[in-house]
């Protein structure tokens, strides 16, 4: 041992300082619009977020992408300017302003420096309120949708994600399709079924408002009510004729994928199935589990691949959790030649968490993890806006992230042994891009098989 | 303190500040050893950010040496006399942080991010690495390690569409023997022939308290602070090793059109292109920055506007800079030709774009949008303890000048029409440009395929 003699001794943490996520209330507004405001003090910028209800995963499936194609063409001009002038307006503001959506929502959000927010909410209503979508507009994004699949197909990690939900869940299911639509549902968005997506939606009774940032001086209620106030819905809004979201997406095929891409120095790996909604007792406890089996640098999937066998640069495994059950995955990208035993091992990891409880130290680290990278979370208005859109999209209680905390730091090891009953490794889907010449073979020999090959384009 | 010249020799424009941008409020002091300390407390989030910013990146390395800086960063990780292997990152994550690190042209950053009450675990695990890391080197984490960054360039680069532009890049905009000629993953069969000796010679060199910046930024007092690295740091000897780099002469142009034709498994022809330009920290790059706002950096840029909206032969278009110091850095963009489109015509308008900036001035309104949109960007910024902390760790290693945290906006926006027209004019010139077109391998069409 060499070093200075202090460096023996490994320093003990002082006392944490408390943290609460930022205080927030809710309003509503005559119109039914609410309103939440969350104090986030000493940031220049502001951010703002107006939701709708109705995200991709609500889509009738022959339309499927209308959702995100909607919110692209929200900026393309509106019926006071055409989208150069509205696009330039918003850069004069140094604004970042767009929509965007999720599978249970759509968000028009907005960043600016403080003293520019209310031109900048005027912006966004406009946006919201008086959309053009130029034909040209939209068929042009259209086209750059479908040169986006094009390019996703040749990007390896796409490619498997893309094959993995199409392989975990059944057609009918949104989430077997990629969130923007696929070759077959984009060609027939176009403008008339754009502005019939908007307008199923456009009812402030429904709708949210999240203004972040420094409100010192500011009254966030009047400000929403001087520039959303006057906004009613033109008729009724057939929210609830929207296609709602499955309650339980029928669980696809399993077995082994190989989608063959020659001469691939690695394949890319995901191994999994339906995973969980968001909305279950056992959140804490089962992002605990994922959190030490593939979350963290020495998750039990890190250490066996990339630290012992330097099968891979990473390795991680998580839930993706939406209102209805969206998939766990484990993902990585492998070297060709060790495709098969890599597999091997991760499945062995995901067999293991129910025989294997985590240790004292695995617990430990999951959860001081989780508890202590919180509120770096939150460092920002966009982010402190984009938290609570979460709790919005996914009908949580406004407490919901003030009792994260201590709801982790409650995880039991027994708990996290319940949780790992979420895990299925004999009916997770092995989905693989890569050399199928090289690494079918192998995975047969394994007992992986039978390997359904797809074919290189 | 002492301010460098530019290296361009040009005077920096005095940029009076806008009160109604936040200051980030800093205190600098050097230990005995040579290790220079920032400290900048911001109590918004119970957390603090420590970034140790170390003067060694690529450009250091020796022929047939390339990748060294990278795989010694992994080393890093490896276990020290009081950490065990591997046990740092799952230290720090047990600890509730963050950490990782990165290597560059210029430097190598080490950092971590930690609930304000771990402060003096941090630094305890820098200090360990930096006075100990030789302990715990050995040949099987060098084998293992070699095989980590093989992967790491297999993602990363080698099984990517368009992934060796990079490489293709600096090699054409540099001249073989030049630092920046080859990029930070290195030659894989460089890092093949890197033997423990070498391994053990570059961390002498290069890993000392004298060559080093330490950033403390966040939940913290500025006198606990520095009092804890005086605790971790101050009995780490000064190596004093001679490591002195001297940027090469540079001309300011390539001297020629490169251009390049890289067949790869993708599915939309993308042209590459890259131009050698003055360095970062210079005001002439600053103006090109502005420039490249203006040219492409958002929907209502001139390259989007034209080539994506209006004329709709590009799926997209990109410009950034590399802001490298010595001698010179790079400007670089990309086009992605929609598939109907011919990429001749799609080069010669992007082309086209790059020329007229250089031949009239670019309007008020396009400066004044250009301005607005860095100045949020740049708040944006400095609102989050992590960037703060690595920014300081920059302007004092590169500059000397940790001060330029708070006066770089001001240089940005004191860029008026004539110095964007100036410093492009010099930058987006026939002789100075390097092509390097992508285009569908014989037999190669991408169909998404779903399984």
């Amino acid at each position: 041992m060499s070093g200075p003699a202090i460096l023996a001794h490994r320093p003990s943490a002082g006392p944490a300082r408390p943290y609460h996520f930022p205080g927030f209330r809710r309003t509503r507004l005559d119109n039914g619009l609410t309103v939440i405001a969350a104090d986030v003090p000493s940031r220049p910028l502001m951010a703002a977020a107006l939701l709708l209800p109705g995200g991709a995963g609500h889509e009738p499936a022959r339309l499927a992408g209308v959702s995100l194609l909607a919110a692209r063409a929200l900026s393309e001009g509106t019926r006071r300017r055409d989208a150069v002038a509205f696009i330039e307006a918003s850069e004069r503001l140094g604004a970042s302003l767009g929509a965007s959506c999720d599978w249970e929502m759509l968000s028009l959000s907005v960043t600016v420096p403080r003293g520019r927010l209310e031109p900048a909410l005027e912006l966004l209503g406009e946006m919201l309120r008086e959309p053009a979508f130029p034909a040209q507009e939209v068929d042009r994004l259209r086209e750059q949708r479908l040169n986006e699949l094009l390019q996703a197909a040749a990007q390896p990690g796409r490619r498997a994600e893309r094959a993995f939900l199409a392989r975990i869940y059944d057609a009918a299911s949104p989430f077997a399709r990629p969130l923007g639509g696929d070759e077959e549902t984009v060609p027939r968005l176009d403008r008339a079924e754009l502005v019939a997506r908007h307008e199923a939606h456009l009812d402030p009774a429904q709708a949210t408002l999240i203004l972040a940032g420094d409100m010192e001086g500011l009254d966030p209620v009047a400000i929403a009510e001087a520039r959303f106030g006057a906004w009613r819905a033109a008729a009724a809004v057939p929210g609830a004729a929207l296609a709602p979201v499955p309650a339980e997406p029928a669980t696809g095929a399993r077995g082994t994928v190989v989608v063959d891409r020659p001469a691939s120095p690695q394949s890319e790996v995901r191994i999994g199935h339906v995973g969980l909604r968001r909305r279950i007792p056992d959140y804490h406890a089962t992002i605990v589990l994922t959190t030490m089996l593939g979350g963290l640098f020495n998750s039990r999937l890190q250490r066996l691949l990339r630290e012992e066998k330097g099968y891979t640069y990473h390795v991680g495994a998580s839930f993706d959790f939406r209102r209805s059950p969206g998939p766990f995955a484990v993902r990585t990208a492998v070297q060709s030649e060790v495709t098969a035993p890599a597999v091997a091992e991760a499945l062995g990891v995901l067999r293991r968490l129910r025989s294997d409880p985590p240790t004292p130290a695995e617990l430990s680290d999951a959860r001081e993890f989780l508890i202590g990278v919180f509120p770096l979370r939150f460092e920002s208005p966009e982010q402190v806006a984009g938290a609570i859109a979460g709790l919005v999209a996914q009908d949580l209680p406004d407490d919901e992230l003030d009792r994260y905390r201590p709801s982790v730091a409650a995880v039991t090891a027994s708990d996290v042994v319940a949780a790992a009953g979420h895990v299925h490794p004999d009916e997770a889907a092995v989905v693989l891009v890569g050399d199928a010449e090289r690494v079918v073979p192998d995975l047969e020999t394994a007992g992986l098989g039978p390997v359904q090959v797809v074919p290189a384009a | 303190m002492s301010v460098k010249t530019p290296e361009d020799g040009t005077i920096r424009a005095m940029v009076a500040p806008d009160p109604t941008h936040p200051r980030i409020g800093f205190t600098e002091r050097r230990l005995a050893n040579g290790l220079r300390v920032i400290v900048a407390p911001d109590h918004l989030v119970p957390v603090v950010a420590i970034n140790l910013w170390y003067d060694v990146g690529s450009k250091h390395e020796a022929p047939g040496r390339t990748g060294f800086a990278h795989l010694f960063e992994h080393f890093m990780f490896q276990g020290s006399a009081h950490v065990a292997k591997a046990e740092h990152m799952s230290i720090v994550q047990g600890s509730g942080g963050v950490c990782n690190a990165t290597t560059w042209f210029d430097r190598t950053n080490y950092f971590e991010t930690l609930p304000s009450n771990q402060l003096e675990l941090g630094l305890w695990l820098e200090a360990d690495r930096l006075a100990t890391l030789l302990d715990a080197l050995s040949q099987e984490n060098l084998d293992n390690q070699r095989e980590v960054v093989k992967n790491e360039k297999r993602q990363s680069y080698d099984n990517q569409p368009y992934g060796s532009f990079y490489e293709k890049l600096m090699a054409a905009v540099y001249p073989p023997g030049h630092p920046y000629h080859h990029t930070p993953i290195g030659s894989m069969a460089d890092l093949d022939a890197a033997s423990l000796a070498d391994v053990t010679a570059f961390f002498r060199t290069y890993y000392a308290p004298d060559n080093a910046v330490l950033t403390i930024v966040g939940d913290v007092e500025e006198e606990t602070a520095f009092a804890a690295v005086e605790r971790w740091f101050g009995p780490i000897p000064a190596s004093g090793a001679s490591r002195r780099f001297v940027a090469p002469v540079t001309p300011a142009q390539i001297g020629t059109r490169l251009r390049e034709t890289v067949p790869d498994a993708v599915p939309l022809v993308r042209i590459h292109f890259g131009w050698r330009t003055v360095p970062f920290g210079t005001s002439a790059f600053d103006a090109l920055e502005v420039a490249t706002q203006i040219l492409a950096g958002g929907q209502g840029s001139r390259l989007y506007r034209h080539l994506v909206r209006e004329r709709q032969i590009a799926q997209d278009v990109s410009l950034f800079s590399m802001p490298l110091v010595a001698g010179a850095a790079l400007l670089a963009g990309w086009v992605t030709v929609r598939p109907e489109a011919d990429p001749a015509d799609v080069e010669a308008a992007f082309l086209a774009e790059m020329e007229q900036v250089t031949r009239e001035p670019v309007t008020a309104d396009e400066l004044l949008r250009a301005h607005a949109l860095i100045e949020s960007s740049e708040l944006s910024a400095l609102g989050r303890v992590e960037e703060v902390a690595d920014r300081l760790g920059m302007y004092a290693t590169l500059f000397d000048r940790p001060e330029l945290i708070n006066e770089q906006l001001g240089r940005y926006l004191a860029v008026g029409a004539d110095d964007v027209l100036a410093a492009s004019a010099a930058t987006f010139r026939e002789d100075n440009l390097a092509v390097i077109t992508y285009v569908p391998r014989e037999g190669e069409s991408a169909q998404a395929d779903a399984a």
